[in-house]
Formats: C-alpha cells, structure tokens, sequence
C-alpha cells in the first residue's frame, strides 16, 4: 500500500505542472534554510572559532573550501542517479534535473578549486600543483563543462541529454578516484581530517560546528538552485503548451 | 565590525568568491526566468496582434 503510494506519487512527480508547482513552492524554504545555515556558519567560523596554532586565520577558508568540495562531489552522485532514472525510466522532468545539476556542481568545483588555491598560496608557497586530489578535482570541473556543453550542443533537447546522462554514468569513476587519492599516492594535499564512519576525525571538535553548519547550507543551497534550474528548463521547453501559456495567462 | 585576521587578502577573497559564486547561483535562474517569460509573451502577442 505504501509501496503504491510513493510509485503513484514518484509517478505524478514526472508532469512537468505538478513538478513546476512542488519547485515554486520548495525552493524558497531552501534558500530561506540556506541563508540561516549560512548566517550561523559563517558567524562561527569568522568570529567564535579562535586561529589555528599553525596556519593560523588561513585555516578559516577550509570552512567553504571543505563544504564546496563535498558537495562538488555529492552533487555529481546525485546527478549520477538522477541519469539512471532519466535513463532506465525515460522521465524527462529528471533528465531536466539531471541536466541542471551540472553548472551548480561546476559551480561548486570551481570554488573548491579557488579557495583550495588560495589558502595553498600561503600554507604551501604555490598557487597549484599537478598531485592527485587538486587534479581529479580539475578533472572533475572539466567532466562538469563536457555535460554542459554536451547538452548544449544537440537541437533535440532530449536527445542531448540522454546523451549526457551517459556522459554522467562514464564519469563517476573520478568520483572514488577523488576520494581515495590521498590514499593511493602520495600527494601534497593532507590526507582525511574529518571522518564520518571510520576511525577518528583529526580536527579539533571545537572547530567542527561552522563546517557542519556551512556543509548543510551548501545542501540547501544545492537544492534550491537545483530546483529553481530545472523549473526554468521546463519552462523553456513547454513555452509553447497549454499549461506554460494558462500559467503565464494567470500572472500576466 | 570586521575581524582584522593574518592572511587578510586570501580569506576575504576567498569568501569574496563564494559569496559571488552563490549570489549568480540565486540571481541567473531569475533573470532567466524573466526572459523566458517575456519571450513566451512576445510570441503570444505576434500571434494574436494584442500587445496589452
């Protein structure tokens, strides 16, 4: 009984209205929930959390770096998914999302990748460095651009991203690459600080609730955006049918 | 007031980027929006010569 539910209910989420009107209505609470999660991360991280005894305020980047380097990562695993749905079910409101995911997730890599630069610069004397983990984070960024210009270039919106979700399955594999590179060479970058399910993490647990509160308000965030893309594509897409032009008719 | 930190210039422009980064993240989708929108009337005014 439960089981039909959520099916009849995945189901409706597939017409383009009935998903349109759940993002109207969602996104505003994310971004609402990512500016509170936002406002008290970045309020402990700038003033309550005291310097590092070795990097000293250099350490406080590592409160967006780390948040934005997570979610550059989980964002592509939800992509991931979302393109074996678009894929084994044909669902073209999750092609959508699976499509709108990328420039948020290019977004977030291209932070990552800056910020991770910036604090580098001091800590380590250099801008970049060609080891493992900087380069499968750049490689990721370039896996992100390719979905997008891959969608971008076919006519048939549904052709290309199809074509892309492919793109997407095929590109998971930097994803444990990314993770583990600390681990299977020897790079510059420190190994795990923080870990969530095995052994203990190495960061003081003083300085551990700003990077809790900006890693949720970065999900928010993810969310939010995400949303708000795939309602703009839908209404790209259906401009011409009957519920895109009664929607417009009402707010005209 | 603002902290006055060691490493000044690589903190606040780090923080500089991600509040850019995720400020284009809210406002592109609505400027999009917007466009789209006015498109779709444009092309509905084309087609029924009302352009009220």
């Amino acid at each position: 009984m439960i089981w039909k539910t959520i099916k009849v209910n995945f189901h409706r989420l597939g017409s383009p209205p009935t998903f349109y009107r759940l993002a109207q209505v969602l996104a505003p609470w994310l971004w609402a929930g990512f500016a509170v999660c936002a406002a008290i991360g970045l309020y402990q991280a700038l003033y309550v959390v005291p310097p590092d005894y070795q990097q000293s305020d250099s350490f406080r980047i590592l409160y967006i770096h780390v948040p934005a380097a997570w979610q550059a990562m989980a964002g592509y695993v939800v992509m991931a998914i979302l393109a074996v749905i678009a894929l084994v079910w044909r669902i073209r409101t999750v092609e959508i999302m699976a499509m709108a995911g990328a420039p948020i997730g290019a977004a977030f890599t291209f932070i990552c990748l800056a910020t991770g630069s910036l604090w580098g610069r001091p800590m380590w004397g250099t801008w970049w460095a060609w080891d493992a983990r900087l380069t499968s984070m750049l490689v990721l960024l370039f896996i992100y651009l390719g979905i997008m210009g891959l969608y971008a270039a076919f006519e048939d919106r549904r052709k290309g991203a199809r074509v892309a979700c492919i793109l997407i399955l095929v590109g998971i594999v930097n994803i444990p690459i990314i993770h583990f590179s600390v681990e299977w060479w020897t790079t510059l970058h420190q190994g795990a600080t923080i870990r969530l399910f095995s052994g203990e993490s190495t960061m003081h647990e003083s300085m551990m609730p700003p990077l809790i509160w900006m890693t949720i308000a970065v999900k928010l965030m993810f969310g939010a955006a995400l949303l708000d893309r795939s309602r703009n594509d839908l209404l790209d897409q259906d401009r011409r049918k009957g519920w895109v032009q009664a929607r417009l008719g009402e707010s005209a | 007031m603002i902290p006055d930190f060691e490493y000044a210039f690589y903190l606040w422009t780090s923080y500089g980027i991600f509040a850019a980064v995720i400020a284009w993240q809210f406002v592109q989708p609505r400027l999009r929006k917007r466009r789209i929108e006015a498109e779709v009337r444009e092309e509905r005014a084309l087609q029924t010569g009302s352009y009220e």
